[in-house]
């Protein structure tokens, strides 16, 4: 007993600290070995192996058959796992640039901006899930029509690119609220004193713009730049992620399972690289 | 004080000329404003016309649907759609279903992720850095990898076709997009200053008591954000509860029951495509499957018109960029 009061009177106020940090973090911690970590490692698992029978998950390692047979064999996954990437990395960019103009737009001192905020926001409402993809699907998605003469004198290739982009357009700003909103948030952080110790200086908004708002977002900008790559590549409307389920729900669990590593591990690989580019630009006021 | 200023100047410039008051500098900030309006009203049309179109179509007659005259303005609200869609998506039933998921998970997502994000924030202890990675990492892993593994979990502890899978893995910081708040959180906390923490903890308050009565309190902008986004998305999901739930008919979701509503509609539609001509039928399905879209997304648009000007509120507190 005198023994066991001794040794909590040792424990440091670090050690109380963390212990009560563990504390915090525990649901989590409990969370992640039960609904994490577990169905990752069986997952991997299935997707290096051949299942004999479902019952008891009786399986045979076959270590990369699933992934050659889908890159060599299957004539329907490179073509949707490369349509999918080119997809995400045109439309990547683009949401980002449109939501922080959207941004930094509502962001100004205007009449009418919770309106605009209101607005931007009702496709988050939609969620990503089955109705934005019937609202976007059921032809509501063109709202500019370019006469066609305009078309014409724009040439083939050209007038592909602009009618390609203009379809999309609304596809990319309907699944860009969260990435407004993000950037409102962050833009709300920017102290004023800065504008206001620039304006001083005599610069313009311009200026302002690329020496202290666009560098003080950046942190804002990587988080939706994975946001969105995220988004886009789980997205319920990807043919990829459809493959998945179908293949779940007629029993080629080996094959989902390697379908989606092998996606998935793409996609980390982007984000990774992107993280690395990202990481030399990134402004983190912490540092200094 | 910036009125009587502003009144001085007015007089001042009455006495002026046109050209005197209106200088090149008025002229060149009247012009961006104008620019400025002019994108915001063009990105606001994109925003809402998809949004607009459901809400005209789901009103429209069966003779507004053929008629090409009539795109923007029905003759008539046809509120039978409205009836038609209520009825085929079992509302009155389903709705419950719905809240009851939605209200759960959202509490347990908004609590507990605050919990876990305040730790992180705030606490330095052994294995930190790895496990916040895994927190990121269980953003980036889509469900679809994972639900497998997690369905055989579900299944073996017999708890299919209940609502358990959807809300147990809430109050762990897991679930739909769990790792997000928690990083929302985070970041939120990361921005507050020190000082009131340690007043309460040198008068002697526990480190639960004062997370509970100091910190909540002080992120509830965060807590409105993360607490609207969620039942947006809880409301809003359709690929876990379609798996969990297929085999109950009694616990369907109302997003669930849309797909096997266009279903029906598609089939008869598909039949009347054989016509020559454009059948009626085809057309006032499309009505009746915008009303029950819209029927859908109703209950999301009446919290949100309640909540929004807080909710607003709360995005510009949240601190985002002190990451």
């Amino acid at each position: 007993m005198a023994d066991k009061n001794a040794k909590k009177k040792t424990m440091t106020l670090a050690q109380r600290k963390s212990l009560e940090g563990l504390i915090f973090v525990s649901p989590w911690i409990i969370g992640a070995l039960a609904f994490f970590v577990w169905p990752l490692f069986v997952s991997i698992r299935l997707s290096f192996s051949e299942m004999i029978s479902i019952q008891g998950f009786q399986m045979k390692w076959v270590g990369l058959e699933n992934y050659k047979y889908l890159i060599q064999t299957s004539t329907t996954y490179m073509p949707n796992f490369l349509a999918e990437i080119t997809n995400t990395l045109i439309n990547t960019p683009i949401t980002l640039v449109f939501s922080l103009i959207i941004a930094i737009l509502v962001n100004k001192d205007i009449k009418g901006r919770g309106f605009f905020r209101t607005v931007f926001f009702i496709p988050v409402l939609l969620g990503t899930g089955y109705v934005m993809q019937q609202l976007l699907g059921s032809g509501t998605n063109q709202v500019i029509d370019l006469p066609e003469g305009l078309l014409m004198t724009l040439g083939g290739d050209f007038a592909a690119i602009v009618t390609e982009f203009l379809n999309r357009i609304t596809e990319i700003l309907w699944k860009s609220g969260v990435q407004i909103i993000l950037f409102l948030a962050g833009l709300q952080g920017i102290s004023s004193s800065l504008y206001e110790a620039s304006r001083v200086d005599g610069a313009t908004e311009w200026e302002n713009f690329w020496k202290i708002t666009l560098p003080l977002v950046t942190p804002i900008i990587l988080l939706n730049f994975i946001y969105t790559m995220i988004d886009s590549f789980t997205d319920s409307g990807n043919k990829i992620m459809s493959d998945i389920s179908h293949c779940f729900t007629t029993g080629s669990f080996n094959q989902g399972a390697a379908m989606g590593w092998l996606y998935f591990a793409f996609t980390f690989l982007l984000c990774g690289l992107a993280l690395l580019i990202m990481n030399r630009f990134t402004f983190n006021q912490g540092e200094r | 004080m910036a009125k009587a200023k502003a009144k001085a100047k007015k007089a001042d410039k009455s006495n002026l000329s046109f050209r005197d008051r209106y200088t090149k500098k008025h002229v060149k900030r009247f012009i961006v404003l104008l620019g400025i309006y002019l994108v915001l009203f063009d990105l606001a049309f994109v925003f809402l016309y998809p949004f607009i179109t459901m809400i005209i179509d789901a009103c429209k007659s069966e003779a507004d649907l053929v008629n090409r005259t009539v795109k923007w303005i029905p003759s008539g609200i046809e509120w039978s759609n409205f009836k038609v869609a209520f009825e085929g998506l079992n509302y009155g039933k389903y709705i419950w279903n719905s809240l009851f998921v939605t209200v759960v998970a959202t509490i347990g997502h908004t609590l507990i992720c605050a919990f876990i994000g305040y730790g992180f924030a705030r606490y330095k202890f052994p294995g930190k850095g790895i496990m916040f990675a895994g927190v990121i990492l269980s953003m980036l892993v889509p469900t679809q990898v994972l639900i497998f593994p997690q369905y055989m979990t579900w299944s073996s502890l017999k708890v299919l076709n209940t609502f358990v899978p959807l809300l147990v893995p809430c109050f762990f910081g897991f679930g739909l997009r769990g790792g997000f708040y928690i990083f929302l959180f985070r970041q939120f906390f990361l921005g507050l200053p020190w000082e009131m923490e340690e007043a309460a903890r040198i008068d002697g308050c526990g480190f639960f008591r004062t997370f509970v009565q100091i910190m909540l309190p002080m992120a509830r902008s965060s807590l409105l954000v993360c607490a609207v986004l969620a039942v947006v998305w809880h409301w809003n999901d359709y690929f876990e509860p379609s798996l969990y739930l297929n085999m109950s008919p009694n616990l369907s979701m109302l997003p669930t029951k849309l797909p096997d509503m266009y279903a029906a509609l598609g089939q008869l539609s598909s039949e009347a495509e054989n016509l020559p001509d454009i059948g009626a039928d085809v057309i006032v399905n499309q009505a009746i499957c915008m009303a029950s879209t819209f029927l859908v997304i109703l209950p999301l648009l009446v919290i949100y018109m309640f909540v929004q000007k807080q909710f607003m509120e709360g995005v510009e507190r949240s601190g985002l960029t002190g990451m």
